[in-house]
C-alpha cells in the first residue's frame, strides 16, 4: 500500500504546481486509475471489483468532462495562479505535514494510507485555495475526493459499497454542475478565472 | 413495511415526481402542475412531521430511516417552506430576465432542480446514518447551487461558485472526519455509521475529538458558521427569493440537525462538555461575525443572509448548552426563524420590483410608499429581531437560560449581550426600512405583492401560536424526545 499512497501523493504535488490544466486533469485522471489498482490489491471480492470498476468510471467521466470543458473553453493563455508554484507547494506540504502532526492514528490498515489521505486533503485544499482558475479549484476537489477515496479502501474490514458509489455519484454531480457554471464564467468574464468573481461585497 | 415508513416513501416520492413532472408538462400548465404536486409534497411531508411529533416516544430507528422529534420538526418546516417557494415561484419566473440555461428550457429546469433539490434536503433529516445523511447533503449543494446562480449574471455566478467550492471542500473535510470514525471503530460499512451505534465503545477518545471536529468544521461550512460562512450572505442574496427561503430557513437547519445528531452520538464517548463545548464555540463566533454587519445598511436580502448567520449561532448555542430549556428554545427558534425568513425572502421579490436599488442598497420607507409591502417586511424583520410577541425573543430567552440551567454562565452571559446588540442593530434596520424616510425615487408597483399579503396574513397568527406554543414546550414529551435524541 505504501507505494500507492506516495504514488498517490507524488501525482497530487503535480497538480499543485503544474501550468497547464489538461496536465492537471491527466494528473487527478491516473490518481483514479491507481486508486483502482489499489482496490484490487486490497482484494479480489465481488466488493473490491466492483469498487475498483466505480473508481476507474468515475476517473474516466471525470476526464471527459473536464478534457470537454477545457476544449469548449479554449484560452488563449492559462490564467495566472497568482502564486508561484513553489510557494504553492510549500504551503501545501506545510498544511500536510500539520495534519499528520495533529491528527493521530486513526486505525486505517496502514499508517501510510492515514498520512496519504491526510496529504491529499491538504494538497486540494491547497489548490482551491491557492488557484485562481476555475477548472483548478474544481480539481482541488476532486484531490480530496481522491484522498478520501484512498482512506476509504484502506479501512479495516469490508467498506460499504453504497456509501462508496454514493459519494463517486456525488462528485460526479458536482463536477457536472461546476462544468456549467465554468463554461458560463468564461461566456461572461473571457476566462474561467475567479479573479473576475469578486464584485459582490457589504455596501 | 410499517405505516411511518409508508409515510416517509410517500413524501419522498411527491417530488420525485415533481423532477419528472417538470420535464413533461405542457409548458401552459407547468406552473399549475407544478404547485399542485408541490402542495401533496408538502401535505405527505407535513403528515409524517405530524406523527413524529404527536409520538415523540414511538421512533422509527432503522439503518437507513430515522424518523424522530427533532427530524418531524425538519420535515415540518421542510414542508411549510418548499410549498410557499413552490407558490411564489411563477411570479418570479414570469418576472426573470435572464438565466443560467436556455430561455425555452430555463423554467423546466427551474422546476425541475427545486423539486430535485426538495427530495434530497427532506432525505437529510429522514438519513438513519451518517454516511446517507453525508450523501444527501452533498446532493442538496449540486442542485442548490444551480439555484442560486440560475440568473446567470455575473453576481449570480459569483455567489454560485463560491457555494459550490466552499461547500463542497467543507464537506470534504466532514468525510474525512465520517471515515475517522468508521475507521476508529475497527470499520464494519454502514452498520458502524448507524446513529445508534456512532458511539462505539472502541472508539479512541483523541481520534473521537478530532473527527468530530473535523466533521462540525465541515459542516460549518454548509450551514454558515463563522467563520467558515463566507458563502452565505452572497448566495443569499444573489438567489432567487424562493430559492433564498428554502437555503436560509430550511437547508441551513437540516444541516444543523446533522450536527446535533453527531454531537448527541458522540458524546458518551468524547464528553459532554467537549460536544457542546464545540458548538457553543461555533454559536459564540457566529454572533459575533453578524452582529456589526445587523449595524450597517445592507441590501434587504443581504441583510437577511447575516440575520441568517446570526440565527444559526443561536442554534447553535441551544444545541450544545442542551438541557430542557435550551432545546425547547432550539425547537421554537427553528420553526420561529424559518416562518419569519422565508416571509422576507419572499417579501423581496415585490420590494425588488417596487425599489430596484434595494437589490444593492438598503431601503427606507417602505411603509410610506407601499403599506402592505412595509407591513410584511415589519413582521419578517421585527420577528426575526425578536421583537416580542416574536417567538424568536422567548426562544432567545429560552436558549439563555438554558445556558445559565446547564452551568455556561459565561457562554450564556456573552450570548445574551451579542443577542442584544443584534437585536438593536435590526430593530434600527426594521424602523430605517418600514417608517424610515424613502430613499429611493424610482418607483415602480409591487409586483407579486399579493401573493406576499396573503403569506404574511397567514405567517403572522403562526407567529403568535408558536409563541403561546413555546411557553408549554420546555415541559413537553416533545424536548423530552428532543433530550434523548436517538441513544
Amino acid at each position: 500500500m505504501s507505494g500507492i499512497a506516495w504514488t498517490l501523493v507524488a501525482l497530487g504535488i503535480g497538480v499543485i504546481v503544474v501550468r497547464r490544466n489538461s496536465i492537471a486533469v491527466a494528473l487527478v485522471t491516473a490518481q483514479a486509475f491507481v486508486l483502482a489498482v489499489a482496490a484490487l490489491t486490497e482484494g479480489t471480492s465481488a466488493d473490491a471489483i466492483i469498487a475498483a470498476a466505480a473508481l476507474a468510471l468515475r476517473g474516466v467521466v471525470l476526464a471527459a468532462l473536464f478534457l470537454l470543458l477545457v476544449r469548449r473553453t479554449r484560452e488563449t493563455r492559462p490564467v495566472p495562479a497568482g502564486v508561484a508554484p513553489l510557494v504553492r507547494a510549500a504551503a501545501a506540504v506545510t498544511l500536510a505535514l500539520t495534519l499528520i502532526w495533529l491528527v493521530p492514528p486513526f486505525g486505517l490498515d496502514a499508517h501510510e494510507a492515514e498520512q496519504a489521505t491526510l496529504s491529499l486533503v491538504a494538497l486540494g485544499l491547497v489548490t482551491a485555495a491557492m488557484r485562481r482558475a476555475t477548472l483548478f479549484q474544481v480539481l482541488g476537489i476532486v484531490l480530496v475526493e481522491n484522498g478520501l477515496a484512498l482512506a476509504a479502501l484502506s479501512l479495516p474490514g469490508e467498506p460499504s459499497l453504497a456509501i462508496e458509489i454514493g459519494v463517486a455519484v456525488d462528485l460526479l454531480l458536482i463536477a457536472l454542475v461546476a462544468g456549467i457554471f465554468h463554461e458560463r464564467i468564461f461566456a461572461e468574464f473571457g476566462a474561467g478565472d475567479t479573479a473576475a468573481l469578486r464584485s459582490l461585497r457589504d455596501s | 413495511m410499517t405505516p411511518r415508513e409508508w409515510l416517509v416513501a410517500l413524501a419522498l416520492v411527491f417530488p420525485v415526481v415533481g423532477v419528472g413532472a417538470a420535464a413533461v408538462s405542457p409548458r401552459a400548465l407547468l406552473s399549475r402542475v407544478m404547485t399542485g404536486i408541490a402542495v401533496l409534497a408538502a401535505l405527505a411531508a407535513l403528515a409524517l412531521a405530524t406523527v413524529a411529533l404527536l409520538e415523540p416516544t414511538h421512533r422509527e430507528l432503522g439503518r437507513w430511516i430515522v424518523v424522530d422529534p427533532a427530524g418531524g420538526i425538519i420535515i415540518g418546516v421542510i414542508a411549510i417552506v418548499g410549498v410557499a417557494s413552490a407558490l411564489v415561484s411563477p411570479q418570479f419566473l414570469a418576472a426573470r430576465r435572464s438565466s443560467l440555461f436556455r430561455a425555452d428550457r430555463a423554467d423546466r429546469i427551474y422546476w425541475a432542480t427545486l423539486f430535485a433539490f426538495w427530495a434530497v434536503l427532506l432525505a437529510v433529516p429522514l438519513a438513519g446514518n451518517l454516511g446517507a445523511a453525508w450523501l444527501a447533503i452533498e446532493a442538496t449543494t449540486a442542485a442548490s447551487a444551480l439555484l442560486v446562480g440560475f440568473s446567470g449574471r455575473g453576481r449570480a455566478l459569483e455567489a454560485g461558485w463560491k457555494y459550490l467550492i466552499l461547500t463542497s471542500l467543507g464537506l470534504g473535510v466532514a468525510l474525512l472526519g465520517i471515515l475517522m470514525l468508521e475507521s476508529a471503530a475497527g470499520g464494519g460499512g454502514i452498520e458502524t455509521l448507524t446513529w445508534r451505534s456512532l458511539p462505539h465503545d472502541s472508539l479512541d477518545h483523541d481520534v473521537a475529538v478530532v473527527a468530530y471536529v473535523l466533521l462540525l468544521a465541515g459542516l460549518a461550512a454548509k450551514v454558515g458558521w463563522a467563520p467558515v460562512h463566507n458563502w452565505l450572505p452572497d448566495a443569499h442574496s444573489e438567489a432567487p427569493a424562493p430559492v433564498s427561503a428554502l437555503l436560509s430557513a430550511a437547508l441551513l437547519p437540516a444541516v444543523l440537525l446533522v450536527a446535533w445528531r453527531s454531537q448527541q452520538a458522540l458524546a458518551p464517548t468524547i464528553g459532554v462538555r467537549t460536544a457542546g463545548g464545540v458548538l457553543v464555540g461555533f454559536g459564540l463566533v457566529s454572533l459575533a461575525v453578524a452582529v456589526p454587519f445587523l449595524w450597517q445598511s445592507q441590501a434587504w436580502k443581504r441583510l437577511l443572509a447575516y440575520s441568517s448567520l446570526e440565527h444559526m449561532g443561536v442554534i447553535a448555542l441551544g444545541i450544545g448548552f442542551g438541557g430542557s430549556l435550551a432545546l425547547a428554545g432550539v425547537a421554537v427558534h427553528v420553526v420561529g426563524h424559518a416562518l419569519a425568513k422565508a416571509l422576507g425572502f419572499y417579501a423581496a421579490t415585490p420590494l425588488l420590483a417596487h425599489e430596484p436599488r434595494a437589490s444593492g442598497h438598503g431601503v427606507g420607507g417602505i411603509g410610506r410608499t407601499q403599506p402592505a409591502l412595509g407591513a410584511s417586511l415589519g413582521v419578517s424583520l421585527g420577528a426575526l429581531a425578536g421583537l416580542p410577541p416574536s417567538p424568536l425573543f422567548v426562544s432567545e430567552v429560552l436558549i439563555v437560560a438554558g445556558g445559565f440551567q446547564v452551568g455556561r454562565p459565561w457562554a450564556a452571559g456573552a450570548a445574551a449581550v451579542l443577542l442584544a446588540l443584534g437585536f438593536l442593530g435590526l430593530a434600527h434596520s426594521l424602523i430605517e426600512t418600514v417608517i424610515g424616510k424613502p430613499r429611493g425615487r424610482d418607483r415602480h408597483p409591487a409586483i407579486g405583492l399579493r401573493a406576499v399579503t396573503i403569506l404574511t396574513i397567514v405567517v403572522v397568527p403562526l407567529l403568535l401560536a408558536l409563541t403561546v406554543a413555546s411557553l408549554w414546550l420546555p415541559d413537553s414529551a416533545i424536548v423530552q424526545g428532543l433530550i434523548r435524541g436517538l441513544g
